[in-house]
């Protein structure tokens, strides 16, 4: 128990001096990517002694950072990413680790987590405890603020997508959509996925113009003036010419 | 016939051309001390020195193309003279404000200054402005000078004799002769790839003046800069083409070569290739039709093959078992033939879209193109620079200062060119100031290239120093 609220407090105060770093933790969805997640020792669901390391080797893995005790996004969220699990493109692809980042957890509660999820017994899914959370979550850029008015962690629904190799790919915070999943997959399978930038009024020249509600492209004003230089030449030649009349024929 | 007058600007073109070529080879070795570990310099310090001796090398080796054929074509019409001083005086001017830009600016987008770096200010901020005004004034005095060269063209030839097309029949009237049709196909490439560049800085200027109501489009504005950049540094070679075809045969005894049929053929195909390769730049950007990618693909094939082709035949057929009168320019147009040649395969090799995947941004890129430039069209124009310099004089030096000079530019230019296609075969990326423990194999050979390209560098300055005296002469003779 001691222990517990020791690791509590010093979580808690390791995002607060976090915090007040010169260099502070970045919490976007662009911080620390291509940087490699700490690989820290995983205790799991079957008692079992591993680590990221291990686990990333067999598959590229998507991380959830949770804890039990969460009265707010932590159940929703997982049970999103149940649902949209099955419908994501390459979804076989990828093995999930559910982390606490709470100290208070201990294996037994995950497992409960994961029995309430019905995921017990999925081979997928890896319910999981560390004693090394701080230096993970921050290599992670997530970074929960206890309320001890609430006894609850403010956070952020946070998944994380690492490649084989151990780095960190690309993040999703908050709540999303299969879709949004589906592009996580892609890219910790080192899966290049296009992206676009929105029509506005102020381009009024793109090659392209992308349609988000379609997702078609359709030829735009832009590649006229890709063929520009060529018709103004002909026509500077034909004036030349015009105005230059042979003198030999 | 070439005038006195004509004479002298042509001397004063080929004196600076060369002291910036020497300014732009320091940079270079520079460059490669500092990938090499050999001296430190500033990440800063080396985007300027490489965004400053690309823009000038691609600069000057065009400028000398243009003043050689500028020369050349008054055997055949007038061209004047006033524009070959204006083209100068733009010329000197752009790379003055240029170099006020990234040395005191330290402007350093590289020389393809792709958008939208110039606008991510890590420079003076008048830098970019003064960079881009600096094109303006390039590209304006080339364009009047293209223009001009073409209309006197057209003033003694009808549009269809400069493209040569009375050739596509048997027993044409009147001849093209192979300078003229070079030249023209040539120029009318130049101008379009510089009109590609008014485009592209009228839209630059559009979003800078806008203050956010317009901005423009990645990838417009990539297919433009590749459009002008890619296109200027392919044409300067047709450029020194022009100046063989007239030159390589008349230096070595041999009757002129004439047009014929399959000449014309392969010179209208390279118009339409050399226009449309530049696509090969863009095979990494997804959002480029396949279509588009295709034609890079098969234009960056045929562009080269046309033309290489007849040239290679041509020569090879002048050379083969014929007496030929070796002397230092023929030479090295036979020399920079062979570079052209074998750094349009390493060209071709990227170009290919499975290769490109694996060569894309390696130093296999620089690999090829110094191969055509610093062993190819660069030696087509020092062959010009001595034939003019020489041209009223007996030869200022003997058979021994010729082996010399060649086997220091031999030397000294293969194993620079070796060092950047090893490092680019091993994966070694370009444009990096400094190699990562990773990249570890780039610093030896960054190291080698130095030591090569000072060899290259005072081959260059024993030819620089012998031909000035050839120059100075011209330049103190009186006018009339
Ligand atoms: C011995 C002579 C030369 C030396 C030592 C030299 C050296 C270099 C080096 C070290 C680089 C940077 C390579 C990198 O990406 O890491 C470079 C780039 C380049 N060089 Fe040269 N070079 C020489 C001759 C030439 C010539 C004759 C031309 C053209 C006619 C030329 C045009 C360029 C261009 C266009 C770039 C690319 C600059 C950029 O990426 O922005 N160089 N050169």
């Amino acid at each position: 128990m001691f222990k517990n609220t020791f690791l509590t407090i010093l979580i808690a105060g390791g995002c607060f001096l976090a915090s007040g770093q010169e260099a502070p933790l970045s919490t976007g969805e662009e911080g620390n990517i291509y940087q490699k997640i700490y690989n820290a020792p995983l205790v799991t669901s079957t008692k079992q002694a591993t680590s990221f390391e291990k686990l990333r080797k067999e598959k590229p893995l998507l991380l959830g950072l949770i804890f039990t005790r969460c009265s707010g996004v932590c159940n929703p969220f997982l049970l999103q990413l149940k649902e949209n699990l099955q419908f994501a493109a390459n979804n076989n692809s990828v093995n999930v680790v559910v982390l606490s980042f709470d100290p208070r957890d201990s294996i037994t509660d995950m497992n409960s987590l994961a029995q309430r999820l019905d995921l017990e017994n999925d081979l997928q899914w890896t319910f999981a405890v560390t004693d090394s959370i701080l230096p993970l979550i921050q290599s992670v850029g997530f970074s929960p603020v206890w309320d001890s008015a609430k006894q609850q962690y403010d956070h952020d629904a946070f998944l994380v997508g690492i490649n084989k190799d151990g780095y960190i790919t690309k993040k999703l915070i908050g709540v999303r959509s299969a879709n949004d999943l589906s592009l996580l997959i892609s890219s910790v399978n080192n899966i290049f996925s296009p992206t676009y930038r929105l029509p506005g009024t102020n381009a009024l020249f793109s090659c392209f113009n992308y349609d988000p509600t379609t997702g078609k492209n359709t030829p735009g004003l832009g590649l006229l003036f890709i063929a520009l230089p060529a018709v103004v030449t002909v026509l500077l030649l034909i004036l030349l010419s015009y105005f230059n009349a042979p003198k030999v024929g | 016939m070439e005038s006195i007058k004509s004479k002298k600007i042509t001397a004063v073109w080929i004196i600076t051309i060369l002291t910036l070529f020497v300014v732009s080879i320091v940079l270079g070795i520079l460059m490669r001390l500092n990938q090499g570990g050999v001296i430190e310099q500033t990440p800063v310090a080396f985007y300027v020195n490489m965004t400053t001796h690309g823009l000038t090398m691609i600069g000057i080796w065009f400028v000398a193309g243009m003043m050689a054929v500028n020369f050349l074509l008054q055997r055949y019409v007038k061209t004047s003279h006033t524009v070959n001083i204006l083209a100068l005086v733009f010329t000197v001017v752009g790379v003055l404000m240029l170099w006020t830009s990234t040395f005191i600016g330290k402007f350093h987008a590289g020389w393809t200054f792709l958008y939208p770096l110039p606008f991510k200010i890590m420079w003076a901020k008048w830098a970019t402005p003064v960079f881009y005004l600096a094109l303006v004034v390039l590209v304006v005095g080339w364009l009047i000078w293209c223009l001009s060269l073409i209309a006197q063209i057209l003033k003694k030839y009808s549009i269809s004799q400069t493209f040569a097309w009375q050739h596509f029949k048997k027993n044409p009237k009147v001849e093209t002769p192979p300078f003229i049709l070079i030249s023209m196909i040539t120029l009318v490439g130049i101008t379009t790839c510089l009109i590609a560049a008014v485009v592209l800085v009228a839209l630059t200027a559009a979003e800078y003046f806008s203050k956010g109501a317009f901005v423009n489009d990645a990838l417009l504005m990539k297919n433009l800069t590749y459009f002008f950049g890619h296109t200027i540094a392919n044409e300067m070679l047709y450029l020194g083409l022009a100046v063989i075809y007239e030159l390589f045969s008349e230096i070595s005894g041999r009757p002129k070569w004439k047009t014929t049929w399959y000449v014309a053929i392969a010179w209208n195909f390279t118009l339409v290739f050399i226009l449309t390769a530049f696509f090969h730049h863009l095979y990494m950007d997804f959002v480029q039709p396949e279509g588009l990618q295709i034609v890079g693909q098969l234009a960056s094939y045929f562009a080269s093959l046309p033309a290489a082709g007849v040239t290679v035949f041509s020569i090879f057929i002048a050379v083969y078992r014929t007496k030929i009168n070796w002397s230092l320019p023929n030479l090295l147009f036979f020399i920079g033939t062979a570079g052209w040649v074998i750094g349009g395969l390493g060209a071709v090799i990227d170009a290919t879209i499975s290769n490109n995947v694996v060569l894309h941004n390696t130093l296999w890129v620089p690999a090829h193109f110094h191969t055509y430039n610093a062993m190819g069209n660069v030696l087509f124009s020092l062959g010009f620079f001595y034939w003019f310099a020489t041209l009223d004089t007996e030869k200022i030096y003997s058979g021994k200062g010729t082996k010399l000079i060649l086997s220091l530019l031999l030397i000294g230019g293969i194993g620079f060119l070796l060092a950047f296609y090893i490092a680019g075969a091993d994966s070694i990326p370009r444009r990096y100031s400094n190699y990562p423990p990773e990249l570890a194999a780039g610093i030896p050979l960054a190291t080698m290239g130095a030591a090569f390209a000072t060899i290259y560098l005072i081959g260059i300055l024993i030819f620089f120093f012998n031909i000035s005296k050839g120059c100075l002469k011209i330049l103190s003779s009186p006018s009339s």
